[in-house]
């Protein structure tokens, strides 16, 4: 980190105006309208040149956000309330994915179809994650060996008996194309559906530059409609940026994204909206989950100020 | 020859008991523990570093204050004894799982250890052959195999032993193997003179010899042991047993709850100081039994 430049550096002689932007993950068809604006000049447009840090497991992307080492990150709308419940000044200001793509992944071989009937397998879930909390105090995992969650689908593939946590466009297909047979089983069916991979900056940089804000939000906005068109060029980034990552994963990945981000059964005008009543839903579910202590504050957690309704590019 | 002899004892003896008086700073000594030196010791010993503590408590306090040092980056003292005291039910059982892991992986660090160097020390074609490769193997990076252990052994508390002891067997096995090539050279040709057989010289001269620097490795992996209890428990966990302090550790940094954090690292090095403890009462013994 000591390699970051000063936060909130003002624009230089050009009218540019440098920032980065921390992922909450490798570099992956998630980030695809991120990447889509960084590579096809969409944030050039609005005369912003935008860093984009890889992410990893366990990268403190709220963290680097609150103490503005960077100005943006992604991360999820549940991560935003538990980290302002530990005092990190954190706001969402766009939400890419609209449904969480958050699941548990089987092998078709357990006979399980449902979160339901979770029995008899290893499950391997993110410590202190709050969808991990949500199955646990739901009884869910009452019936399961739970084990942490280290970021690689080996022990899937050697144990018909595994699960793990997953997202439904990018683990079950890596482990079909290594021979499995994985059911995917959506957390959020049971009703605990947070925004998944939400732009999010800190509360003084809504304070003080609004418009560096408003630029960012809607050219990321126009970067995931693009992204949906034609993602030929924007693969081919991610590619460059992530070694590990393949084109059928990310064509794959794309198609999954395009209903989680846009999701048919609702009008899908504005990308990356977000709706009030979803965040105090989410705030007083956390609360009964004991991962924060107060639901009251939900209103600070984000900002629709800044998303266009119909962004131009 | 009975010189010889004499002078070596003699010389071991000077050894061993500065290795005990080195280990045993904490503690007095078993002759002339009257009730001054008691006082003494107290004053002398117990509270330089209780005033250590405070002065460092407090200072770690007010720099929180002064600086408003934001909860999620370095949560207050007060807040971490909140944490201690409400969730200590849960840090007390992690605490005995994640000790009872890094004592199983340590006592078979021991036993391991102890076998490979007596191997070693037997045949110096072994020794060449493999000793390379024991120094080679204690660089591999104990994150990288961690996940890799787990897939071979399976969930379990199996796999948090096997990182506990993968990290803590190396110093033992580098520490014995010297420990059974320190014998002094006039102590050496003592034995060949009288025409000890290879068992009594392993037994009787070898293996005295290496107790202080089994001791010493002991002291060593103690700690690592510990470390590699919890770093297994990163990859591992215990399934429905139960929460050991790696999983809090982790369950913690990723729910950004600092103090939970800081509570749970308190945990660890005080189990790093029981397991260290155990082993300086259990090496005084040793060394007064075999290395004296």
């Amino acid at each position: 980190l000591s390699t970051v430049k000063t936060p909130l550096e003002p624009a230089d002689d050009a009218g540019t105006t440098s920032v980065q932007l921390a992922l909450n993950w490798y570099p992956d068809a998630q980030h695809g309208g991120f990447f889509a604006a960084d590579e096809l000049g969409i944030y050039a447009k609005r005369n912003l040149r935008v860093k984009i840090l890889p992410g990893q497991p366990a990268v403190p992307v709220l963290q680097n956000v609150a103490m503005k080492r960077v100005e943006f990150g992604v991360a999820n709308a549940d991560q935003v309330l538990m980290a302002r419940a530990q005092g990190m000044p954190v706001v969402a200001v766009f939400a890419a994915m609209q449904t969480s793509p958050r699941c548990i992944m089987v092998h078709r071989e357990s006979g399980i179809s449902s979160l339901r009937d979770l029995k008899d397998i290893t499950l391997s879930l993110g410590a202190g994650k709050g969808f991990a909390t949500f199955l646990e105090k739901g009884g869910y995992l009452s019936r399961v060996k739970v084990v942490p969650y280290t970021g690689s689908v080996a022990p899937f593939m050697v144990d018909k008996s595994f699960a793990q946590q997953a997202y439904v466009f990018s683990e079950p297909l890596v482990v079909r194309n290594e021979g499995a047979d994985p059911v995917t089983l959506l957390v959020s069916e049971l009703g605990f559906d947070p925004y998944t991979s939400c732009l999010i900056t800190h509360e003084d940089t809504i304070r003080t530059r609004p418009e560096l804000v408003r630029a960012m939000v809607q050219a990321t906005q126009v970067g995931w409609t693009t992204y949906f068109k034609d993602a030929a060029k924007t693969h081919e980034r991610i590619l460059r940026e992530n070694k590990q990552m393949d084109l059928a994963s990310l064509n794959f990945g794309q198609e999954a994204l395009r209903t989680l981000c846009l999701p048919p059964d609702t009008p899908h005008d504005t990308i990356g909206r977000m709706d009030a009543t979803r965040w105090e839903t989410l705030a007083k579910q956390l609360v009964e989950l004991g991962l924060i202590d107060d639901a009251s504050a939900w209103q600070s957690a984000f900002d629709l100020r800044f998303l266009a309704v119909d962004p131009q590019p | 020859v009975a010189k010889w002899q004499g002078r070596c004892a003699k010389q071991r003896r000077i050894e061993a008991n500065h290795a005990v008086k080195r280990n045993s700073t904490d503690k007095p000594t078993q002759n002339g523990f009257t009730s001054s030196t008691a006082l003494r010791w107290i004053l002398h010993r117990a509270v330089p570093p209780l005033i250590a503590a405070a002065l460092f408590v407090g200072g770690w306090s007010a720099a929180v204050q002064f600086w408003q040092i934001p909860s999620y980056l370095v949560p207050s003292p007060s807040a971490v004894g909140e944490r201690l005291i409400a969730d200590r039910q849960l840090l007390i059982t992690a605490w005995w799982l994640t000790g009872q892991a890094a004592l199983s992986g340590l006592c078979m660090s021991l036993l391991m250890g102890t076998v490979v160097a007596v191997a070693f020390s037997q045949s110096a074609w072994l020794r060449y052959a493999l000793y390379p490769y024991a120094i080679f193997l204690q660089t591999v990076p104990i994150v990288a195999i961690a996940p890799l252990l787990v897939m071979w052994l399976g969930y379990g508390r199996q796999g948090v032993i096997a990182v506990a002891f993968v990290l803590s067997v190396f110093p033992m096995i580098a520490n014995v193997t010297a420990g059974m090539l320190a014998v002094p050279e006039p102590l050496r040709e003592l034995f060949m003179l009288y025409g000890a057989t290879r068992w009594q010289y392993l037994t009787k001269l070898q293996f005295p010899t290496a107790v202080p620097y089994l001791v010493t490795g002991l002291k060593t992996s103690s700690g690592l042991s510990v470390i590699g209890a919890i770093v297994g428990e990163f990859f591992v966990g215990y399934g429905d047993t139960g929460y050991g302090l790696g999983y809090l550790i982790r369950n913690a940094a990723d729910s950004y709850q600092t103090a939970n954090l800081f509570a749970a690292v308190v945990l660890s090095t005080l189990l790093g100081i029981a397991v260290f403890a155990c082993i300086s009462l259990l090496s005084e013994w040793a060394m007064r039994r075999f290395g004296g």
